[in-house]
């Protein structure tokens, strides 16, 4: 090798090795003139709502400029991995997004700061007290409420006109959807479609008036009669008024464009699917579930900060402006981005008349009879065990009540070992 | 008559193979992801990719890092396996088990230790982070000692006669000889590095960064996923690694032909 040669390439590798030790831009300190960083990890910006986040962004640095806010992104199905790796690894992010089903466990391990004494010295009513009491553990404020999307029930308004029956209302019953359903089956049209699965059937269980725990939350209590009640409900439809778990075959989204092709009457599903409805050729519109006792899923997502945030009080004004702020109010209503937990019904100027669907005030009675989903420490466990159950009853392997029974002891143990 | 036999049984074993890529064409042109027939024929998806990420420097990173992984780990592991093969050194048989032993320690158990090193050496959210586990590999030492053990001691005996030290039989007898094991091998760690997710997925950070998995994950949303735009990026995720397979097919073909003629 001659030595001009080895020069360049020694100097090459100079190069490489510098670029290849260079911090990227969401890890790099040095802001200038005493500027602070905050560090944010969300799951629900990416993919379709990074400019609407970075809207938010320039809106507070604007407001705050001693502070700037670094995103960083993890779909949703990995950004748990992450962040314990990044905890575990102490170098968890300064702020970061959680679901309620996670934040139990995230609160139980103290990864979360109290934020009680950066609250006190705010002024919180602006949020809606149910959905900051939420995030409330034994007093202490460890997270706020980013936002919430709820679940309804869709339906095409010209398939139930064109079988002559009325539409569904808000004081239906199981009976009457049950009964409609059947009446709309047929000539390649499905009345119905309702998940198997576990978040399906604590919602369905709420709504038998059943409980899926003690009240000293030790035990569950989710193979009650209501609870046999609730399952019945969600198996009564596959294969009925509904296809059957092995003609959906695992296709991803097989709901979505059924109901897309206007050839689905009934669709119990959640108000992200509003903005994908948008161009749908027929009339549909939502209304809250039918059910003997009023209850909806709601599901809500949090904001937290890391114990080892180096400037909490930044990081708490950060994660207050992003939740509760007029800006953010405004983005995510104006791009369908959930909504914000916020008390005053003002906030959603405009969202309710946006139509289709028409009737979205719906939201409203869904959230007021909103039922969080159960969660324990070992969340993921429990789901799988609940939905692997009711998919046993579902294939006739087991009774309904036997396997309601052995997911229920399941649980119990799963209880005891967290 | 039995060749036509075993002919249909390959080309049907093929054609059963090649089911799930057409499938992942098919999906990526058909609005919504839902294959009907005849098929769609939309090419939205592949705009929308170009959209939704930066998808140009996510592909350029995935390329750069996984050819820099796959040479540093060829490189690393050829000479580790010269050395197990054709050096005698005290504690030799028991290094090597250790090597293997690496093998049996799936990456999900690392994650975390790793994580901590990286974290002490200050190399998190750095390409350096992401290329430092995959420098050395205890497959790849196992897998090219294989081979170098397989090349006659006596061609390397006449090399040192002609006066070659370890490093010239290393370069100009072996490594020739071995090159079948050595594309073999660099198409494994390339497959490897290009389809690494949990790694990437928690040492970086920064979206600039980003390989195509992370890219292609970063599709999912928490409640909907458009799955013509992830299937188009799995389309494109695939043809750089197909043309990487084809000329390494190449080379081991030629190699196995050369050495065939001696």
């Amino acid at each position: 090798m001659s030595r001009g040669l080895k020069a360049t390439a020694a100097f090459a590798l100079a190069v490489l090795l510098a670029a290849g030790c260079a911090k990227g831009s969401a890890t790099r300190e040095s802001a200038p003139d005493g500027k602070s960083t905050i560090r944010y990890f969300t799951f629900s910006a990416a993919p379709d709502h990074l400019a609407d986040l970075d809207k938010i962004i320039k809106a507070f640095e604007a407001a705050n400029p001693s502070v700037t806010v670094t995103v960083e992104t993890a779909p949703y199905a990995d950004y748990f991995t992450k962040l314990q790796t990044a905890i575990a690894g102490n170098t968890a992010p300064d702020t970061f997004e959680l679901n309620y089903e996670s934040f139990v466990a995230y609160a139980a391990s103290g990864a979360l700061a109290d934020l009680s004494g950066e609250a006190a010295k705010d002024d919180l009513s602006v949020y809606a007290a149910k959905s900051l009491d939420t995030f409330k553990r034994d007093g202490r404020q460890l997270a706020l409420p980013a936002s919430y999307s709820a679940v309804l029930l869709f339906y095409n308004k010209d398939l139930f006109d064109k079988a002559g029956l009325p539409h569904p209302t808000a004081d239906w019953t199981w009976d009457q959807e049950m009964a409609a359903a059947k009446k709309l089956t047929g000539k390649g049209v499905y009345g119905d479609f309702q998940p198997v699965q576990f978040f399906e059937f604590y919602k369905a269980l709420a709504q038998a008036g059943g409980a899926f725990f003690s009240d000293d939350g030790k035990r569950a209590t989710f193979n009650s009669p209501q609870g046999v009640a609730a399952a019945k409900h969600l198996l009564d439809k596959p294969g009925t008024v509904m296809p059957t778990v092995a003609q959906i075959g695992g296709t991803p989204d097989y709901d979505t464009n059924l109901f897309k092709q206007g050839k689905l009457a009934m669709w119990h599903n959640g108000i992200w699917q509003f903005a994908g409805l948008k161009d749908v050729p027929f009339q549909w519109d939502v209304v809250v579930e039918p059910a003997p006792v009023k209850a909806s899923a709601v599901f809500t997502n949090a904001v937290a900060v890391s114990p080892g945030a180096k400037n909490p009080a930044a990081a708490y004004k950060w994660l207050r402006f992003l939740t509760a702020s007029d800006v953010t109010a405004r983005t995510r209503i104006d791009s369908s981005w959930e909504l914000p937990p916020l008390a005053d019904a003002k906030a959603y100027a405009g969202y309710f008349d946006q139509g289709p669907p028409a009737n979205r005030r719906a939201i409203l009675d869904a959230v007021a009879s909103a039922t969080s989903p159960p969660v324990i420490v070992r969340q993921q466990e429990m789901q799988d065990t609940v939905t692997k159950a009711l998919e046993q009853a579902a294939a006739g392997k087991t009774p309904i009540q036997k396997a309601l029974d052995d997911a229920a002891a399941k649980v119990d143990e799963l209880i005891k070992q967290a | 008559m039995g060749n036509r036999l075993v002919y249909a049984a390959l080309v049907l074993a093929g054609l059963v193979m090649l089911a799930p890529f057409g499938w992942t064409v098919l999906a990526s042109l058909s609005p919504g992801g839902v294959v009907e027939w005849p098929p769609g024929g939309s090419l939205g998806a592949y705009g929308e990719l170009l959209r939704a990420m930066p998808f140009w420097r996510i592909l350029v990173n995935s390329v750069v890092v996984a050819a820099l992984s796959t040479g540093l780990q060829v490189g690393t592991s050829a000479l580790a396996a010269y050395g197990f093969a054709r050096l005698e050194f005290p504690g030799k048989e028991a290094i090597f088990v250790v090597y293997l032993a690496t093998l049996m320690i799936p990456m999900q158990v690392l994650v975390v230790p790793l994580f901590i090193e990286m974290r002490s050496l200050d190399l998190v959210d750095t390409y350096a982070g992401l290329l430092a586990p995959t420098i050395a590999s205890g497959f790849g030492v196992y897998f090219l000692r294989q081979a170098v053990r397989q090349v006659p001691r006596e061609l390397d005996e006449a090399a040192v006669i002609d006066g070659a030290g370890h490093l010239r039989v290393f370069a100009s007898v072996v490594l020739p000889l071995v090159r079948p094991a050595l594309a073999t091998f660099a198409i494994f760690s390339f497959m490897a590095s290009w389809n690494a997710f949990l790694w990437p997925l928690v040492i970086l950070r920064s979206p600039e960064f980003m390989t195509l998995p992370l890219g292609l994950a970063n599709l999912h949303g928490q409640f909907t996923t458009e799955w013509d735009v992830v299937m188009a990026g799995s389309v494109v995720s695939v043809l750089p690694i197909l043309a990487v397979y084809v000329l390494a097919q190449r080379h081991v073909i030629a190699g196995v032909a050369r050495t065939g003629l001696k």
